[in-house]
């Protein structure tokens, strides 16, 4: 990537969240850090409503067989470059859903089936707290 | 209206009941075999008057249980009607949707995980169950496999 | 001689089109880009001081168009191309040319022509016409419910704004010369807003100016949570950066355009223009952090049923006014 578009990318970066089967706790966490009391909007987080916007993707929840195609579309839609957070226990490596009949795998192996290059973050917590979420995404801006 | 009286109206159909036990202070359960489940959910229903809540599906080791939860909202009591189904390899019974609308997805998601057919439900198709999945394997049935923890 | 003149007046003609051309690109563009991006950073930190946290830094909103600028650019595969990539591009020349003529007007006082706010009012209407354009070609039902949205805004706000335009005409018919009534230089030497009629009509054009921009409460084309992105969900990569860009040059160009109209343009000085031109932005600014968002028949209805009687009065005012000579009604 050029000089310019990596500190463009690294000082706005633009995030859209997919529910991929998630119990909600970690969609909760993930609002919460727009409120007043965490702010991410100094660092220039935006959340917007269509994937095509989007540079971050975060992703929350175990993938089930139901929302995997839905969740590679929206992948797919997400104009490159682009990092996907995998935000929770679930989303990491699939927590305590790990021997479900419903579960498709966790996020990166649903993400790596189509783009093998993708950039994954991961975000470990149940869920994890407002303050982990805004390091996770400071860390891997830092490392892009 | 009290206990007593309730058991009372309880038995004017006690010929379609194998029993009726009270387990706890406010809970009833009228045990009956599938055959006679949709009279006695319909006495329930109309006659009682109680509030179907949810109905729950279990696969006992020998035979099928539904259990129908309705609330007596009188009395502030749950009355179950508990419907055993002894056939294991083609477990059927008949539907409570045509009085009863709001128990059509209820039933439609105990026939996704649990395979029990539901005779004259108006609008029988998947609903918790992935569009992929297979027909015929139901996951909550204690035959079904697992995947291995890795 | 006369092969001196021809040339004499060929070489006057070149001076007077590079002069535009500089002034197009000086003004119109580079300006109000700067000052439209700092403008749409002042609306964030506003927005964030009220809501009791710190906003984004001052940079911001330029590397949010940088950024974008090298993204992926998507377009749909049954979008209509031509008019999917064609309409940022109408805006943001409409805004461009609209900002020209309001920078210079307000800068130097020279007018085009007599009759150059008829110009003006046109290309108002046409970021608007763009988006609509842009919208329905994007071929998503998402798009088509936000450009239904903004086609019922248009024909809401347009005839207040008008109705305000024609109140201060009606003020400014007693002071200003027959050939002169229609250009904008000559008007924003009088202050229309210091009398009954002129407020309310002040009061009417920062109302049809906030549905104009899409700020809250009238952002229900581009509902971000209801109808995810709404307008330009389809958009992305260099064709949302020029979009973006386009708003925030629209952020410039309309409070100019009603601080021209109503309050006097950059009279006494540039820095008593620009003191006006931050209060009515600050104005914009809070009308949107205090209000939810509108219903699109709620609008509707405040504009018809509400903003034009209103205005019809007032426009009843100022003629009495002009009638018996009052300057305050």
């Amino acid at each position: 990537m050029r000089w310019w578009k990596k500190v463009a990318l690294k000082k706005s970066p633009w995030v859209f969240h997919v529910n991929a089967g998630a119990c909600n706790n970690c969609d909760i966490e993930i609002v919460d850090c727009i409120t007043p009391r965490f702010d991410v909007e100094r660092f220039g987080v935006k959340l917007v409503g269509s994937p095509r916007h989007a540079d971050a993707l975060l992703v929350t929840g175990v993938v089930t067989e139901q929302v995997t195609p839905r969740l590679q579309e929206v992948y797919r839609q997400t104009a490159k470059p682009c990092v996907v957070f995998a935000i929770g226990a679930c989303a990491c490596d699939r927590g305590i859903f790990t021997p479900g009949y419903h579960v498709a795998g966790p996020v990166d192996k649903v993400i790596r089936e189509i783009d093998p290059n993708a950039i994954i973050a991961y975000v470990p917590g149940c869920p994890p707290k407002p303050e982990a979420i805004i390091s996770g995404i400071v860390k891997a801006l830092k490392a892009l | 209206m009290t206990y007593e009286q309730l058991k009372e109206k309880i038995n004017s159909i006690s010929d379609k009941l194998i029993k009726v036990e009270q387990t706890s202070p406010k809970r009833l359960y009228l045990l009956c075999e599938s055959e006679n489940a949709y009279k006695v959910n319909r006495f329930v229903f109309e006659d009682l008057k109680a509030r179907f809540v949810v109905a729950t599906g279990i696969d006992s080791d020998n035979c099928y249980e539904i259990i129908y939860h309705f609330s007596y909202d009188q009395l502030g009591t749950f009355l179950n009607v508990k419907a055993f189904i002894r056939d294991r390899n083609n477990p059927h019974i008949e539907s409570i949707t045509p009085f009863i609308p709001g128990a059509e997805w209820t039933e439609r998601e105990i026939h996704d995980i649990l395979g029990v057919e539901f005779k004259n439900h108006p609008n029988m198709k998947k609903l918790i169950l992935a569009d992929n999945w297979p027909d015929g394997k139901h996951p909550i049935k204690k035959d079904y496999e697992y995947k291995k923890l890795k | 001689m006369g092969a001196v003149s021809a040339e004499k007046s060929k070489g006057v003609w070149m001076n007077a089109l590079t002069q535009n051309l500089i002034e197009f690109f000086v003004y119109g563009f580079v300006l109000t880009a700067i000052t439209g991006l700092i403008a749409s950073w002042i609306v964030r930190k506003v927005s964030a001081l009220v809501q009791y946290r710190v906003g984004p830094p001052v940079m911001q909103p330029f590397t949010d168009v940088l950024k974008l600028l090298g993204k992926e650019q998507l377009i749909p595969e049954q979008a209509n191309r031509f008019i999917f990539s064609l309409a940022p591009l109408v805006a943001l020349s409409s805004v461009i040319l609209l900002s020209t003529m309001l920078w210079r007007i307000a800068l130097h006082k020279s007018t085009y022509f007599a009759g150059d706010v008829i110009v003006i009012l046109y290309l108002l209407v046409m970021p608007s016409l763009a988006l609509i354009l842009g919208a329905s070609a994007s071929a998503s039902p998402h798009a088509s419910i936000g450009s239904a949205r903004e086609i019922k805004l248009l024909i809401s706000y347009e005839l207040p704004l008008l109705i305000a335009f024609v109140i201060v005409l009606v003020k400014a018919t007693g002071k200003l010369e027959q050939t002169q009534l229609l250009s904008l230089a000559a008007i924003s030497g009088l202050k229309p807003i210091m009398s009954i009629s002129g407020f309310l009509a002040f009061l009417a054009a920062i109302l049809c100016i906030q549905a104009k921009l899409g700020l809250t409460p009238f952002d229900m084309a581009e509902a971000e949570t209801e109808l995810a992105g709404g307008v330009l969900i389809e958009y992305s990569g260099p064709l949302l950066a020029i979009w973006k860009l386009a708003q925030a040059m629209m952020l410039i160009a309309m409070p100019l355009f009603v601080v021209e109209l109503f309050c006097g343009g950059f009279s006494p000085s540039i820095y008593a223009g620009i003191v006006k031109y931050v209060i009515v932005l600050v104005l914009l600014i809070l009308i949107k952090n205090t209000n939810p968002r509108m219903r699109i028949d709620q609008a509707m209805k405040f504009f018809w049923y509400y903003c034009s009687p209103v205005l019809v009065i007032a426009m009843v005012l100022a003629l009495i006014g002009n009638y018996f000579n009052l300057g305050w009604l």
